[in-house]
């Protein structure tokens, strides 16, 4: 059988969960199509500034602190919402225990709901 | 004291504003008469307005890059990165930025010819110059 490789994207039944879980509304199928391409534009536009950001910074390899200027720039970090607390309010706790394990030791944790 | 200073602190401010307003209406006046339009006064006021409070997101942006790539002083490295969201202006900093580099190599080709020494002192200054002109052509 002949399979063309395909693009690595993100799968499209995450991509519509997410959609849905945000906007609290039904959303037709075309538009659903659109919310895809904006993902993969959006990742484009990601790498490119990263790669943009690492390079200021004098480095080869991509860290935290690279993103974390990026997400300033996007308006989501702020001097008022620090990366942590973004970190909190969004991701589950298997990958929360990752990026801030003091918070999880301080059994201070937060639920996302 | 501090009463005192916060009011330092806001003639400044006015002082600065007062300035910005006075630039943006010889610039819209510039192009007032290039594309043969009227601005009214409101109009010039609102554009220095959001002239002055743009300042203040690229110079808190400017020092974000800058501690990147832990540096103090801000360069016109910063302002290119500065300028990547849009590409015909990344464009335009980008060659202004060469032509202050290139005019700055001459001026220190020729004080390396009259003197070697306490170069080193006058490579900041010269740097944060630039850095406040490409803003200024950012405004535009």
């Amino acid at each position: 059988s002949e399979r063309k490789p395909r693009e690595p994207q993100i799968p499209r039944s995450w991509i519509k969960e997410a959609f849905r879980h945000f906007a609290k509304m039904p959303v037709t199928t075309d538009a659903y199509r659109i919310v895809e391409k904006c993902c993969e534009r959006y990742f484009q536009q990601l790498s490119d500034d990263l790669e943009a950001y690492t390079h200021h910074a004098g480095r080869k390899t991509v860290e935290a602190a690279d993103l974390e200027v990026l997400m300033r720039r996007q308006g989501l970090v702020t001097d008022k919402t620090s990366l942590n607390v973004l970190i909190e309010r969004h991701f589950p706790l298997q990958y929360r225990k990752l990026l801030i394990p003091v918070a999880v030791s301080g059994n201070k944790v937060i639920s996302s709901s | 004291m501090a009463a005192a200073a916060g009011e330092e602190q806001q003639l400044l401010a006015q002082r600065l504003k007062a300035a910005v307003h006075y630039t943006v209406g010889c610039l819209c006046e510039e192009v007032e008469e290039d594309k043969d339009v009227q601005f009214s006064k409101q109009i010039i006021a609102a554009i220095s307005d959001i002239t002055f409070r743009q300042c203040e997101i690229f110079a808190k942006d400017l020092e974000m890059f800058a501690r990147h790539a832990k540096r103090t002083t801000i360069t016109t490295e910063d302002v290119k990165l500065l300028a990547r969201r849009s590409n015909s202006l990344l464009k335009y900093i980008t060659q202004k930025s060469e032509e202050l580099a290139s005019s700055n190599m001459e001026q220190k080709e020729k004080k390396k010819k009259k003197s070697s020494t306490a170069k080193g002192e006058r490579i900041p200054g010269e740097q944060e110059a630039a850095v406040t002109e490409n803003e200024d052509s950012n405004m535009t």
